[in-house]
């Protein structure tokens, strides 16, 4: 897709989706009963304080956990009951991904990093997308270079490329820029708006910083396992007063004193 | 606001329990070098609950790091309490942290082959000393794990073994107390158990926290919290509230282009 | 971020290092194995070749079908000679009569321990003989020697010699004349030489019959070797056979190479046990390797690669490391095989030239080797690795221990298996020799298996009691703690230590408990103090005369005296071991034997007394008659069984009258056993047998315990052997407790921080993982000891029917073995501990 229909697909579900880890003392139960859509061609953001789950339910979407009960479907496939072998080929032709951290293969150059999930998959990446990307991002004179020769925001920089690569049909981003300074951040932010309004990419973005959030269409927000709110046409603003009152009633929750 | 009224600013000057002077921190060389800390001088009162916040690549952990005596200072001095800590040797600031520092890390604070007890009392059992009985028990009650003694840490959850790790951090009666970001892994719950005890370990005990965190109804619960950005302290916050907290990072926020701007 | 990157790649290249170090040397010692077996082969085969040179057809005599190989041949009969003499095909004829003699050097003993000493005429040409001093023997008093025979008797030109042979008594001989061999060597082989006039040689070796050891013969111009033995084969007697001289450098070459190829097997079994100890180590790094990528192969999992993709790119690096790694082994491996065969050419085998075989066996099967094991090593912690979820990877999540009941009942099982197999093989329930010994050895891996595999259960208590020697110390007691936290990799490195001392102990053990049970059947069974015998290892058997019996029975303390013949006779068409002495009754009663049925009174010429074993095998028994022909016998003799003795490990046999040594191969007696009278003075009485035999210098008076000492001392050598071939398992084994350690400390890094940080000294950092190798390392020497005793008292049991009664437990070196474990432990922690105390604190607990 190069430009967005005006006629709104889901990319992403998830309906009636539970997870819990542990056993006895240690169990903790990550997602309760949530239910979500995500729609094509637009950026979704995720929040909410530690423990709230959000990260849980993003593997839960990506297929790279199970759920204990519930569906997860991505572009009508559902997830559930498919096989290691049908998951690993999901994720590898209709899925990209931006971690937080460790996104590239210490060994390989800029370039090699970024037609990664072509080679794994034997195939060979699309070389004017590759192009239009790479320029796009501003990678033109690194891709020669290994991984411990770029800055941090270059790499992750490559990780959004790679993540592209494939124009995959969802985008799970895990706090991408989570270890950038603001300015690094805000540019890998910008390509990945331009990648939803030029591109038409579905993006969906786990984050705790309301300045990423921003940068959104809509912001989800989780509590507790649970989605406790969803705002359309965020701003940063918007989203600290949102983060406020929860300060607000976890304080109350946490306070003893009145 | 369910805070406590502080007391009253005293006029009389209360002692420093940590004192950093012009401190310098750079990591790494030419293109990628990257300067932490940008002359960094602070005071941290004896007796005083005191948080540290700032964006990601503020310096907030460095600076911790520099405090603690577990990252070395291009140029400043540190000291804790009258100690000069910049030139000691390896050995000296082993004994240091040791004797007159308490840790709490945000994960892997725990040995998991010894049972929660024997945790608490890792610190004294590495000095080959024993601490104070009665007040280990003091801390075990008031932390409520008299139940889990003898569990290892696997057998408790995430909550339990904050307060484990806060118990050993206070056993050695420390001269201050660095917490970093310790409740960044535990639900509300849990995190409102461990930030009260810090509390009352202050008011009741007299003991001096620093604690880095990037969660403002966590800080609300210290007597001042010290932003960071940029590797330089940008605000002195006293008396927080998750309020103040907030409505001065959102300053912050302000200072950088936001998405809405480049729209 | 990036400081922990470069290190944890720098970091890896020090663990694959050591890693290939255990594939360069198995597959090094294999290649040299394979080489030095090829090239000493190569080598003497070489020696062979000259044999003879010149001549073209070899006429020998018939090797008798019903003899034994160790007795003498009968000759080529002087009438062949003269045959061979009268063809007109020949242009010349050469003689050969050799065979092994006693010479005593000006010390009074015999000359030569290990390498026999021979006699040949002076006109042998099987080799060159170079004249260097003197001249050849002219007379039968003359004789000429061998430059060796100058070094080793400290006699020369001018000199007397005394010498015998089994046909001769000593007799004195003038040194005329010294030679050397071509290439200026000194021997050959090692051995010692005396080269007389043929007449001499012939009664030293033929007891003066006109015969040959072997004649040689050159054509005439124009006549091949093949017509030639074509024109001499009508002309040659019953006796003797004719071959070319290549047929006879042939069947050489193939008598060499079955001894060799023995060797050969021999150590390219202890080469394997090595390859096998580093199937764990390899295995052992690899999940390290892997574990240290978790989060690579977590997100390569994420974006789409599959199981079978991780796998094969796990395999890919091991075959790599293993290829790299057999190929540098392959070259060491042959240069040192090139290396020993030189040195055992020069020392043991006294040659000119060293030939070089490098067969493409070697290179090959070391590649092949180094390969495959380490590929296959490799895919069990590529499969585990493949299984993990990518979530989990990415997740800081504690592991909880994964339970190892699984585990430990699969070992269990494979114990059993294993056992088994040992039990059958030692009990040769199969018909093959071989497939018992294949059924013994295959059975003994598969236990070391099941024992590994139980080990991780048997480590948490052991570890932890083992530990317990440092509870005194903090640090000591955490690095005890760390010893059982993982006990699938503790038991990994554990029993690839085990394997080496198990063998070790296990050979220790059955030895002496060999030596033990021989030591209590002396002082149980036999009655006499002292043993007149020569050296095991002498040319000629050692003997002595036997008319100084009575004056040895008549001499103070001496209560009894029996002398022994021997000889290995046809009784009724099969081999057996014949016994002749002057008094049997006193004999019986010296070794503790008895008569089981019949009487003994006198044994008469035409009478045999005879073990009721042997009696059976031969379906006789009292009254019955069999038909005996002696070593030197002509024709065969009758003898009644007059007497069965019970079964006796010492006594059995068949026994005859002394009359009939004369036809024994050793015709004179080769032991006697003198039982001092009680409360005589077993010094004074060694004394006085001594001066009897002042003239005998084969023999000398033993008690008992030097009997026992010069019967036993193969075995002292063969367990220093042993062990000097296990050193390399052992290198392996220790290289594994290496990179256990650490591995261990690079997974806990963040523990290892976070300890520093709340004021862990570097001193007690570096005890703690000190304490915790050396532990894994006693816990291995322990589970080694262990199963090595068990296994030697296995084949001990099954060996007691055939004379091994005693269980004996070999302190010392079990001592030693407990002392040398500590060590390991210290040393394979040195690296570990220091690399543990210099973690970069912050860098361990900064969270990412």
């Amino acid at each position: 897709m190069s430009t967005s229909s005006p006629v709104k697909t889901t990319a992403v579900s998830a309906e009636g989706v539970w997870k819990a880890y542990g056993t006895g003392e240690a169990q903790v139960v990550a997602l309760r009963d949530v239910s979500v859509q995500f729609a094509s061609g637009a950026f979704t953001a995720i929040m909410g304080p530690s423990g709230s789950g959000k990260s849980t339910l993003m593997h839960c979407l990506a297929g790279l956990d199970t759920t204990d009960r519930g569906t997860v479907h991505i572009g009508g496939t559902p997830l559930t009951g498919l096989n290691d072998k049908a998951l690993t080929k999901l994720r590898r032709d209709k899925i990209g991904f931006i971690f937080q951290q460790f996104n590239l293969l210490p060994t390989l150059t800029a370039e090699e990093n970024i037609t990664l999930p072509a080679a794994i998959a034997g195939a060979k990446a699309d070389p004017d997308w590759i192009k239009k990307i790479i320029h796009t991002l501003d990678l033109t004179d690194r891709l020669s270079h290994k991984p411990t020769e770029l800055s941090g925001g270059q790499q992750q920089r490559v990780a959004c490329a790679r993540a592209l690569a494939t124009r995959p049909d969802v985008v799970f981003a895990d706090e991408p820029t989570g270890n950038l300074d603001t300015r690094s951040g805000a540019e890998v932010l910008r390509f990945l708006r331009t990648s939803v309004d030029d591109f038409g990419q579905t993006i969906v973005m786990v984050t705790h910083d309301p300045g990423a959030a921003a940068y959104a269409d809509r912001v989800v927000f989780l509590a507790d396992g649970q989605i406790v709110e969803d705002m359309a046409d965020p701003t940063a603003d918007k989203v600290i007063d949102k983060m406020k009152h929860f300060e607000e009633l976890v304080a109350a929750a946490q306070g003893e004193i009145a | 606001m369910p805070l406590a009224n502080p007391p009253a600013p005293q006029i009389t000057r209360t002692r420093s329990a940590v004192t950093a002077s012009n401190v310098w921190r750079a990591y790494g060389s030419g293109e990628a070098q990257v300067v932490a800390l940008r002359d960094v001088s602070v005071q941290f009162a004896s007796g005083a609950f005191t948080a540290i916040m700032g964006p990601s690549g503020s310096g907030k952990s460095t600076l911790m790091h520099c405090l603690a005596g577990l990252d070395t200072t291009d140029r400043g001095s540190v000291l804790i309490g009258d100690t000069e800590i910049s030139g000691l040797n390896d050995k000296d600031l082993t004994k240091l942290r040791r004797d007159k520092i308490g840790f709490i890390f945000q994960q892997f604070n725990l040995l998991p082959t010894l049972t929660a007890e024997e945790n608490i009392l890792l610190p004294a059992s590495i000095a080959g000393a024993k601490p104070d009985p009665d007040w280990v028990a003091r801390i075990i009650a008031t932390l409520d794990l008299s139940e889990r003694l003898t569990h290892k840490p696997t057998e408790l959850s995430g909550g339990q073994q904050q307060r484990v790790a806060c118990a050993r951090a206070l056993a050695t009666r420390p001269e201050v107390v660095f917490a970093d970001e310790p409740t960044g892994n535990l639900d509300t719950r849990s995190s409102g158990e461990v930030l009260r005890f810090l509390r009352r370990s202050v008011d009741d005990f007299g003991q001096t926290i620093v604690m880095v965190t990037h969660d403002p109804s966590a800080a609300a619960h210290a007597d001042r919290v010290v932003f960071l950005a940029d590797g330089q302290i940008v605000e002195d916050l006293h008396r927080p509230t998750a309020d103040s907290v907030i409505d001065t990072m959102r300053g912050f926020e302000n200072r950088v282009p936001l998405a809405g701007e480049a729209r | 971020m990036l400081r922990a990157t470069l290190k944890g790649m720098a970091a890896r290249k020090a663990r694959l290092i050591l890693t290939s170090l255990a594939v360069v040397l198995g597959s090094a010692f294999i290649a040299a194995a394979l080489v030095l077996t090829a090239s000493i082969r190569a080598t003497v085969d070489d020696l062979s070749g000259d044999s003879y040179t010149g001549s073209d057809v070899l006429v020998q005599p018939v090797e008798p079908e019903n003899r034994g190989d160790r007795l003498v041949r009968d000759g080529v009969s002087a009438q062949t000679l003269d045959a061979i003499e009268a063809s007109g095909d020949v242009a010349e004829v050469s003689t050969t009569v050799t065979w092994m003699i006693n010479a005593i050097g000006d010390d009074g003993k015999i000359v030569g321990a290990l390498a026999p000493t021979m006699a040949v005429n002076w006109g042998d040409e099987s080799v060159e003989r170079e004249l260097r001093d003197g001249r050849a023997p002219e007379t039968d008093g003359e004789v000429a020697v061998s430059a060796q025979f100058v070094t080793d008797s400290g006699l020369g030109l001018g000199d007397t010699v005394n010498a015998y042979s089994l046909a001769t008594d000593e007799t004195g001989y003038e040194i005329v004349g010294v030679y050397g061999y071509s290439g200026g060597r000194n021997s050959l082989s090692g051995a010692t030489e005396l080269a007389f006039t043929t007449t001499e040689a012939q009664r030293l070796v033929f007891g003066g019959e006109d015969v040959y050891t072997a004649v040689a013969a050159t054509a005439v111009d124009g006549v091949s070797a093949t017509e030639l033995l074509a024109s001499l084969e009508p002309a040659i007697g019953a006796e003797s056979e004719a071959l070319t001289r290549q047929a006879y450098v042939d069947d050489l070459n193939a008598e060499n190479a079955e001894v060799t190829n023995v060797i050969g097997y021999f150590l390219l079994g202890f080469g394997l046990i090595a390859v096998f100890v580093s199937v764990f180590l390899i295995a052992n790094t690899f999940s390290i390797v892997i574990a240290g990528r978790l989060k690579e192969i977590a997100m390569m999992r994420a974006i789409g690669a599959s199981r079978g993709q991780i796998i094969r790119s796990v395999l890919a690096e091991a075959s790599l490391l293993g290829a790299v790694a057999s190929v540098v082994g392959a070259g060491i491996g042959v240069a040192a095989g090139a290396g020993l065969t030189s040195i055992v050419a020069n020392n043991l085998l006294d040659t000119a030239g060293t030939s070089l075989a490098i067969p493409w066996t070697a290179p090959l099967a070391a590649l092949a080797v180094g390969i495959g094991v380490t590929v296959l090593s490799a895919l069990v912690p590529a499969v585990r690795a493949s299984k993990i979820p990518p979530v989990e990877a990415m997740r800081e999540a504690a592991k909880a221990d994964k339970p190892i009941v699984a585990v430990t009942v699969t070992g269990l099982i494979i114990t059993l298996v294993g056992a088994t197999g040992i039990v059958l093989g030692l009990n040769e329930v199969f018909e093959a020799d071989r497939t018992n010994l294949l059924a013994a050895a295959v059975g003994a891996g598969v236990v070391f298996v099941g024992v590994a595999l139980l080990t991780a259960w048997l480590s948490k208590p052991l570890v932890a009691l083992l530990g317990s020697v440092w509870a005194w110390s903090f640090a000591g007691r955490l690095g005890r703690l760390n010893a059982s936290r993982n006990p699938r990799r503790t038991a990994v490195t554990a029993a690839a230590l085990m394997i080496g001392v198990t063998l070790v102990t296990a050979t220790a053990t059955l030895l002496t408990s060999v030596k033990e049970s021989l030591a209590e059947r002396f002082e149980t069974s036999i009655q006499a103090e002292l043993f007149i015998t020569g050296p095991v290892t002498s040319s000629v058997p050692a003997t002595f005369d036997p008319a100084l019996m009575d004056d040895i029975r008549d001499a103070d303390g001496v209560a009894a005296a029996v002398e022994l013949y021997y000889d290995l006779a046809q009784v009724d068409g099969t081999e057996q071991y014949v016994n002749a002495t002057s008094d049997l009754q006193g004999g019986l009663e010296l070794f503790g034997g008895e008569v089981a049925d019949g009487s003994l009174d006198g044994l008469g010429e035409a009478e045999t007394a005879v073990n009721e074993s042997a009696a059976e095998q031969l379906g006789v028994g009292i009254g019955d008659t069999v038909s005996a022909t002696f070593s030197r016998g002509t024709e065969a003799h009758e003898f009644t069984v007059v007497a069965l003795l019970a079964d006796n490990e010492d006594t059995d046999g068949w026994y005859v009258d002394p009359s009939y040594a004369g036809e024994f191969y050793t015709p004179k007696p080769t032991t006697a056993l003198v039982d001092v009278a009680d409360g005589a003075d077993v010094d004074a009485v060694t004394a006085s047998v001594e001066d009897i035999l002042a003239d005998e210098p084969a023999v000398s008076v033993q008690n008992h315990e030097e009997y026992l000492a010069q019967v036993t001392v193969f075995f002292d050598y063969a367990i220093i052997a042993i062990q000097l071939l296990l050193a390399l398992a052992m290198i392996v084994a220790v290289i594994g407790v290496i990179n256990t350690l650490v591995l261990s400390v690079l997974e806990r890094t963040r523990e290892l921080g976070m300890l520093r940080a709340i004021g862990m000294t570097r001193g007690q950092t570096t005890r703690m993982v000190t304490v915790e190798s050396v532990t894994i390392a006693l816990f291995g020497a322990l589970l080694g000891i262990g199963t090595g005793l068990l296994l030697g008292w296995a084949v001990q049991q099954a060996l007691v029917s055939k004379g091994v009664e005693s269980f004996a437990v070999p302190t010392a070196l079990i001592a030693a073995y407990f002392g040398a474990a500590v060590l390991v432990g210290l040393v394979a922690a040195i690296a570990p501990a220091v690399r543990a105390s210099k973690v970069n604190i912050l860098g361990a607990i900064s969270y990412q």
